[in-house]
């Protein structure tokens, strides 16, 4: 009986509609709302960003200690293990014979934003940093040398946000077996490797 | 006497013309930004923002947009028979609104002004013999354009208008018998003195004319004509610049026309609401209301629905559409004839 009902009545088509009628209405008082209870899901992009969660894999940087000098030691280590092969290093041999880098290049545009150069470099040199919007009209743009690796350091890592990237996601693995004191309260750094 | 008389009569006629003519088209070019905002609120979208306060000058965007396009011809396509469909399809559909009724009428000095640019008594032959005049233009310019998914569109097109337009007449055969005219001023007349709009005594007449309607414009569910997951646009696939936009012209005008003939025949034309006659006084804003609730039905229905197979289309229309509106017709003679 109510099969027939169901089908004299087009009770799916009804309830379809009545479903898009609902979501209409509530998004038409969308703009009497605070932001967070907005139930429209889009962004007028430009205008409004959609923030990156920390830890996100963007654009590249060279990190800096606390007194401003590049963490980089040259090993090669980021170099070796990139899939992709965009990361090419030139060290030399400096007047106190140590080794330095003096060269630092990344191939953005190869990049696969893979994140393993992050966790394969010892000492917390490269960093994958929040920024994702860089786009340009050549190849010759997206090739970053040592100068410009560090300046989006200074761009986008400011402050505690640099701290914050090795403490909360991409710890060095030195970390673990030299007894890294977490310098915040919430960071477990180490915690299950003892 | 004479000269002067028809010279006016001339005057009355163009300027009548001009504004019916671009008011239509404001409605239309806003009727696509109503459509766009509809459809992205239903689907949790924001619609057309950036231009104007929430998007309001989108539409003339567009135009202008649209104006400076390259044209396109295609090599290998039926040059004339390709230049001349758009122009047939744009035509068909705008040559309608001259007979239909918007408000009473008033009386201008001497001069009576009518609420209907042409006051004929043929009035609803009149638009349903343009609408499928437009069915000419869509098949021409599936002919004409050389291209695959050009062509299985103008042909489904076709099958699908001839198998509607059937159900769309017979259900308006019922409205025409109660109001006892094919004149759509008379219709609407008819139903101001019956007290109750069509849509009560003709509710059969008036889903069939819905649905009808809706495959009659190629609007979802029944757009396969210009299905865009198969037939990239359909019939209009190679048309660039203003011979598109004469086709989307035409589309949406067309929308304009069956909605103003469905308020006209079914919702009581220019009358207001029973009851509200005191606060707002029939008039062309009545229309326009109506005809906007019968746009936002469209949208509605094209927000919610999947497309229809191409079989389930045809049986739809062969084999449930039309026994039902005959019924309404036999249903509609025995009322008229043991209760009127």
């Amino acid at each position: 009986m109510s099969g027939i009902v169901k089908k004299i009545i087009p009770y799916e088509i009804c309830q379809g509609m009545a479903l898009t009628l609902k979501v209409w209405v509530k998004g038409l008082f969308d703009p009497f709302r605070k932001q967070e209870d907005r139930v429209i899901v889009t962004r007028r992009y430009p205008k409004v960003k959609r923030p990156a969660e920390p830890g996100f894999r963007g654009l590249h940087a060279l990190a800096k200690d606390e007194k401003g000098r590049m963490k980089c030691v040259g090993c090669g280590m980021c170099s070796a293990i990139c899939p992709s092969r965009c990361i090419d290093i030139h060290t030399a041999e400096g007047p106190d014979f140590k080794k330095y880098v003096t060269g630092y290049r990344i191939e953005v545009l190869r990049c696969v934003f893979c994140g393993l150069c992050v966790e394969a470099c010892p000492y917390g040199a490269i960093v994958l940093t929040e920024h994702y919007e860089y786009s340009g009209y050549t190849r010759a743009e997206f090739d970053y040398n040592m100068i410009r690796l560090l300046e989006n350091w200074d761009k986008y890592m400011a402050g505690d946000k640099g701290k914050n990237y090795f403490e909360k996601f991409w710890t060095p693995k030195k970390w673990f077996f030299t007894g890294h004191k977490p310098v915040s309260k919430n960071a477990e750094v180490g915690k299950n490797v003892g | 006497m004479g000269a002067i008389d028809t010279l006016l009569l001339i005057v009355g006629v163009v300027i009548k013309l001009v504004v019916v003519f671009a008011v239509a088209m404001l409605h239309v070019a806003y009727a696509t930004y109503f459509e766009r905002k509809v459809i992205a609120h239903m689907q949790i979208r924001l619609g057309p923002m950036e231009v104007g306060w929430h998007g309001l000058l989108q539409p003339i965007a567009d135009g202008v947009k649209l104006l400076f396009k390259e044209d396109v011809i295609p090599a290998k396509a039926d040059r004339y028979v390709f230049m001349i469909a758009p122009m047939i399809c744009f035509f068909a559909a705008t040559s309608s609104l001259v007979v239909f009724p918007f408000f009473e009428g008033f009386n201008l000095g001497p001069y009576h002004v009518g609420g209907a640019l042409a006051n004929i008594n043929i009035g609803l032959l009149f638009v349903l013999a343009m609408s499928s005049l437009g069915a000419y233009g869509v098949v021409m310019a599936g002919w004409a354009s050389n291209s695959k998914y050009a062509f299985l569109g103008g042909l489904r097109s076709s099958a699908q208008v001839i198998s509607y337009e059937i159900s769309l007449g017979l259900s308006l055969v019922g409205v025409m018998m109660l109001a006892g005219s094919l004149n759509l001023t008379d219709i609407v007349h008819a139903q101001e003195r019956a007290g109750m709009w069509n849509f009560i005594p003709q509710f059969l007449g008036f889903s069939i004319f819905c649905i009808a309607a809706l495959a009659e414009t190629n609007r979802t569910p029944f757009d396969l004509p210009e299905a865009e997951s198969e037939l990239v646009a359909g019939y209009f696939t190679e048309y660039t610049g203003f011979r598109f936009a004469l086709f989307f012209l035409a589309e949406y005008m067309g929308m304009l026309i069956m909605a103003a003939l469905g308020t006209v025949c079914f919702l009581g034309g220019w009358n207001p609401i029973p009851g509200l006659e005191k606060i707002i006084p029939g008039g062309v804003w009545w229309f326009l209301v109506k005809v906007y609730t019968l746009f936002f039905m469209y949208y509605w229905v094209r927000t919610t629905l999947p497309r229809y197979r191409y079989d389930q289309l045809m049986s739809l229309g062969w084999k449930v559409m039309i026994p039902i509106a005959l019924a309404n017709i036999f249903l509609t003679g025995l009322w008229k004839v043991y209760f009127a």
